[in-house]
């Protein structure tokens, strides 16, 4: 934080000063005109009384300043807290606290206050990621608070939806099985396997079956890789093979693939107003951010590899 | 997960007696002559207000053991906080609902209330205690004074099996769960008369775990000897080892009588040193009265010489080899569940000298760390030596995160019992469970772990099958299983063995595999009702509340006994940084791990799943394998998940747990697993109450789309570990670690 909360009285002082040397500055000059009005005494224009007047405005300035509500040292023990502690001790016990009870928990609150000022005046929230981080959110709370969805219409949506016809277009789905070998096993191990699979072994007879169905492809690609993908897509169904997947060869069947099926507007349209929402809203949060940034200075620094090699030497 | 949550014991009664009238038409099995014992749920590792906790230690008593107000109710309970100091009354109450007589609440006062403000400056003990000191209490005077009379109180007054540990914080490492139960909770305490006003004098203690926390914890620097500030007056303790340097060490302190090691370079070697003495010493004084579990053992990365960071697999082998009834497993599923980084494993998470280095293995995986994790990594070159190394998962529990204790909601921590469970054979035979039985049980390694309630039974059973007379049938060995599963126990036969135990047989001999577990119907704890997203990638739709156990893998490897402290292949560093977790989340091979840290013959022999398990009622699923022939000595472990192999960011195709960076929020560009169940409810803070069937407000965000991270991450991936069968073949390797 650039601007911590002190500053707002430190600044309000300053100006306080500045208004006070101003009066004083006028009050000299107008003592100095000796032709028009009565000369003041002279120990009205000792410097040194000038600087115990200006001392006490100072003075009292920050006297007033900083013995407000908002004082560090001063905490306030208010309405505030009552209703936070009657609605803690009402949610967990189902009634109304006594009044002891409400003493109690009013101390509870102060003790937990007190330790919260100390550990900001030791700066141990400094550092603290999750302190960090639950800034962050109500900071952004606050942004969001401000942004207002734009107006939608089909049109709109339609073209958004073309446009995101990736994530709602149901992909091919495969059925399969893996008949598992224990620990890796070589290419010609797995053929030998596959052959006895198509001749009647048991899927379970080795390391046990695994049954996958309904796995969409881009899972596939991921867990097996894209060669794997492509082969078992073009695999016959119903007979086992040897296939090289991403982490060595592996015995599998394909039982069934359901075609791919474009995605349709009107059935989810309702799905769809609530994403464009989300990722417009999203959108509109980046940009007040990006705006806010505007007025910071950023500076790069080394980066983290750079760093270390820094510290390696 | 069907119907309703219920445990049917009627059912239940019925499949036992089925299950006697089925071994009662066979050969009537030998007796192997154990006291009866059940399998009940604990934890050991968690934090109240004393340490740096966010509770009182009635009200994590409560949350961990109670069955109403939070319903899982663990069976054993120890409360293990920070070695050191600390600053806060924990035996203070937060409030009137968690009054009892003698520990009444006190207006005005709770468990954040410095110590100075409760008992007075007056009664700290030791360096920097009294008036002027700087108002910390030491542990071993918490210990002893004010949270031992509370235990025993609680645990007398509620008749629940409890006591006290300490998570040390370790010279020349980072954290162990470890207790010293000698002294506490006595047989009179079975016929003791709570108080009825303020105050309570206890019968037992917990010196014993008070002085080892004065000699080894290497957060206690006091110098008084256990005793009154600037006073001989107190326990005037000494921590010497029989057959030790002790005064003859450069690190000893003569006013302190124990040794103190210098920081800076070599600090983390003078360190292990210490820590080496203090197994020593509970293995001399507290033989089977004591454990010492490293604990979240890959979060601090690997050993650092020069500092106070992780373990390397050479160092639970040498804390093994001094105390191997004290130092008997480690806590490799870490608690921590929901935190932005599981477990509070992350990249960069270590500072050693200025340069940053990953916990071990970078992050956890499915939860658990990599040691536990990765088939062939350290657990396994430990198991692989035949040494008596445990498995063990606890909640260290500490807060909620952005919520109060009192939520369902979870950015940090799960209470004990809430998500992962210890379920240990305690033998208390016609006994209740006492602490002494419950630190058998847990050094047996009778024990299983399992997160999320995805099994809350288990029996895992191997027999020697000969040829001829000596044969025994899958169906026999099932059905020896089943009668376990159902009583909640193991077995109790000759030529059998479970958890912890070694199978002996000649070579040649069949080994016969059978596993009963029970994944449990209904609702487990998990407050979301919404499909599991992880689950959701691959077209399956379950609600994150009502897993199901998609498989079981059965894991093998060979023992080749001992290695020799000194020798190439006894110490060696898991492979940091980007040498074992890459910048995209994938992972080196085990090519890149020395042959020290792993056990390359370890791998998944048998998966099981609905097309080879069969259903034997009362939610209990049987199954088994028939190893043929067997010449070597071996080990057979047991893991399993809700989720099968091939799930995007969560298993690989050979079913095994991925990175959890991908669900850390704190790697927020590597989240991947979108959260997109839109909420109708939202559940009501500080109640402990209502569920809500849409992702909830807090997951991270990025670009407007909830992720799966923090507790929905947790909830979503859900792992049981149990720890091994081992088969000694006559003629091959001993396992020696096992009697």
């Amino acid at each position: 934080m650039s601007t911590p909360l002190p500053a707002a009285p430190a600044a309000t002082a300053v100006h306080a000063a500045a208004a006070a040397a101003a009066a004083a500055a006028a009050l000299a000059a107008s003592a100095g005109s000796a032709g028009r009005r009565p000369a003041w005494p002279a120990w009205l224009r000792e410097p040194l009384l000038h600087f115990v007047l200006l001392g006490g405005v100072l003075f009292g300035i920050d006297h007033f300043v900083l013995g407000r509500a908002d004082d560090p040292r001063t905490i306030v023990l208010g309405a505030e807290v009552d209703r936070e502690a009657r609605q803690v001790f009402k949610a967990a016990r189902a009634r109304e606290p006594s009044a002891g009870e409400l003493k109690a928990l009013r101390q509870v609150w102060l003790d937990n206050e007190v330790l919260y000022r100390e550990g900001l005046a030791l700066r141990v929230d400094q550092g603290d990621t999750a302190i960090r981080e639950r800034v962050i959110f109500k900071s952004l709370s606050i942004v969001e608070a401000n942004l207002r969805r734009p107006a939608v219409d089909d049109s709109l949506l339609r073209a958004w939806f073309e446009q995101q016809r990736a994530r709602y277009d149901e992909p091919a789905r495969f059925d399969f099985q893996e008949a598992a070998l224990a620990g890796e096993a070589s290419e010609a191990t797995v053929r030998a396997f596959a052959d006895a699979l198509n001749a009647g072994t048991p899927g379970d007879a080795k390391a046990g079956l695994r049954v996958f169905k309904g796995r969409p492809q881009a899972n596939l690609v991921q867990s097996y890789g894209a060669a794997f993908a492509a082969a078992l897509a073009a695999a016959p169904t119903g007979q086992w093979q040897a296939l090289a997947t991403r982490d060595g060869w592996r015995a599998m069947r394909l039982d069934a693939v359901s075609a791919a099926r474009p995605a349709r507007f009107e059935a989810l349209r309702g799905v769809l107003l609530q994403d464009w929402t989300d990722a417009t809203m999203a959108g509109l949060r980046t940009a007040a951010v990006r705006t806010l940034a505007q007025k910071y200075r950023v500076k790069t620094g080394p980066t983290a590899d750079a760093s270390a090699e820094v510290a390696a030497k | 997960m069907t119907s309703p949550f219920k445990q049917r014991p009627i059912a239940l009664a019925v499949v036992a007696v089925l299950g006697s009238a089925t071994l009662a038409t066979a050969p009537t099995p030998v007796s192997a002559g154990k006291v009866a014992g059940k399998y009940v749920a604990g934890d050991f590792h968690n934090h109240t207000t004393c340490s740096d906790g966010s509770i009182s230690m009635q009200k994590l008593v409560k949350k961990a053991t109670d069955t109403s107000d939070t319903p899982w109710g663990l069976d054993w309970f120890v409360q293990a906080g920070h070695g050191g100091s600390g600053s806060r009354n924990c035996t203070l109450v937060e409030d009137a609902s968690l009054s009892t007589p003698a520990y009444p609440f006190v207006a005005g006062q709770g468990p954040t209330t410095p110590w100075t403000n409760s008992i007075g400056a007056a009664n700290l003990k030791g360096l920097n205690g009294g008036v002027g000191g700087n108002g910390s209490m030491w542990r071993w005077q918490s210990l002893q004074e004010f949270q031992y009379p509370v235990m025993e109180y609680l645990a007398t007054l509620k008749n629940l099996p409890m006591y006290l540990g300490l998570e040390s914080v370790v010279a020349g490492h980072e954290h162990t769960s470890m207790a010293v139960i000698t002294g506490q909770m006595p047989a009179a305490l079975d016929n003791a008369v709570l108080p009825g006003s303020a105050g309570y004098t206890a019968l037992g203690n917990a010196t014993g775990l008070a002085q080892w926390s004065y000699c080894f914890d290497r957060g206690d620097t006091d110098t008084s000897r256990g005793n009154v500030t600037g006073s001989n007056a107190g326990n005037n303790w000494h921590c010497s080892v029989a057959g030790s340097l002790n005064a003859g060490d450069p690190s000893w302190s003569a006013r302190a009588q124990k040794l103190m090691p210098a920081g800076g370079a070599g600090s983390g070697d003078r360190g292990h040193l210490k820590t080496v003495e203090a197994v020593k010493w509970l293995a001399e004084n507290h033989a089977n009265a004591s454990y010492y579990l490293p604990a979240h053992a890959e979060r601090a990365g690997p050993f650092n010489s020069d500092g106070n960071n992780g373990f390397n697999v050479e160092h639970l082998r040498t804390f093994n080899n001094v105390g191997p009834k004290v130092a008997f497993g480690f806590e490799t599923q870490p608690g921590h569940g929901a935190s932005a980084n599981r477990g509070e494993y992350h990249p960069n998470r270590n500072n050693f000298g200025g340069v940053q280095v990953d916990s071990a293995g970078g992050t956890t995986y499915g939860g658990t760390g990599v040691y536990g994790a990765q088939v062939g990594g350290v657990w396994d070159a430990l198991l692989g030596e035949g040494r008596n190394f445990w498995f063990f998962a606890n909640s260290d529990w500490h807060n909620r995160g952005s919520f109060g204790p009192d939520d369902r909601r979870s950015t940090q921590d799960f209470y004990p019992g809430e998500y992962q469970r210890n379920y240990t054979l305690v033998r208390n035979g016609a006994d209740k469970l006492r602490p002494q039985s419950i630190v058998d049980g847990l050094r047996t390694g009778n024990n299983f772990s399992a997160s999320g309630q995805l099994i809350d039974r288990l029996a895992f059973v191997a027999c020697a099958s000969y040829p001829g007379p000596g044969a025994r049938s899958n169906a026999a060995v099932e059905a020896l299983a089943l009668a376990a599963a159902t009583h909640n126990t193991d077995i109790d036969v000759a030529g059998c063995a479970t958890m912890g135990e070694k199978l002996v047989l000649r070579p040649g001999a069949d080994v016969v595999v059978a596993i009963v577990v029970r994944d449990p119907s209904g609702a487990n704890y998990s407050p979301y009702t919404f499909d599991n997203p992880s689950l959701k990638q691959v077209g399956i739709s379950q609600p994150l509340n009502k897993p199901v156990l998609d498989h079981i893998d059965l894991v093998r490897g060979l023992v080749t006994g001992y290695k020799t402290p000194g020798a190439a292949d006894y110490a060696g560093e898991w492979p940091r940084n980007l040498n074992w977790l890459r910048a995209d989340g994938s992972t080196a091979t085990l090519a890149a791990v020395p042959a020290a840290a792993k056990n390359t013959s370890a791998a998944v022999l048998k998966t099981f799943n609905a097309a080879g398990w069969t259903a034997a009622g009362n939610d209990l699923l049987k199954m088994s394998v028939r190893i043929p022939a067997v010449t070597a000595s071996q080990y057979l472990r047991l893991r399993g998940s809700n989720l099968p192999a091939s799930v995007p960011f969560e298993t690989d195709a050979g079913g095994n747990p991925l990175a959890d960076i991908y669900t850390n929020a704190g790697s927020a560009s590597l989240l991947r697993i979108p959260c997109t169940a839109v909420p109708s409810s939202v559940i009501p803070p500080g109640t402990f109450t209502g569920t809500t069937d849409g992702c909830p407000a807090h997951l991270a965000v990025v670009a407007g789309q909830k992720y799966v991270s923090f507790d929905v991450a947790a909830w979503a991936d859900l792992w049981f570990y149990s720890n091994p069968v081992f088969v000694q073949v006559s003629g091959s390797a001993v396992v020696a670690g096992v009697r």
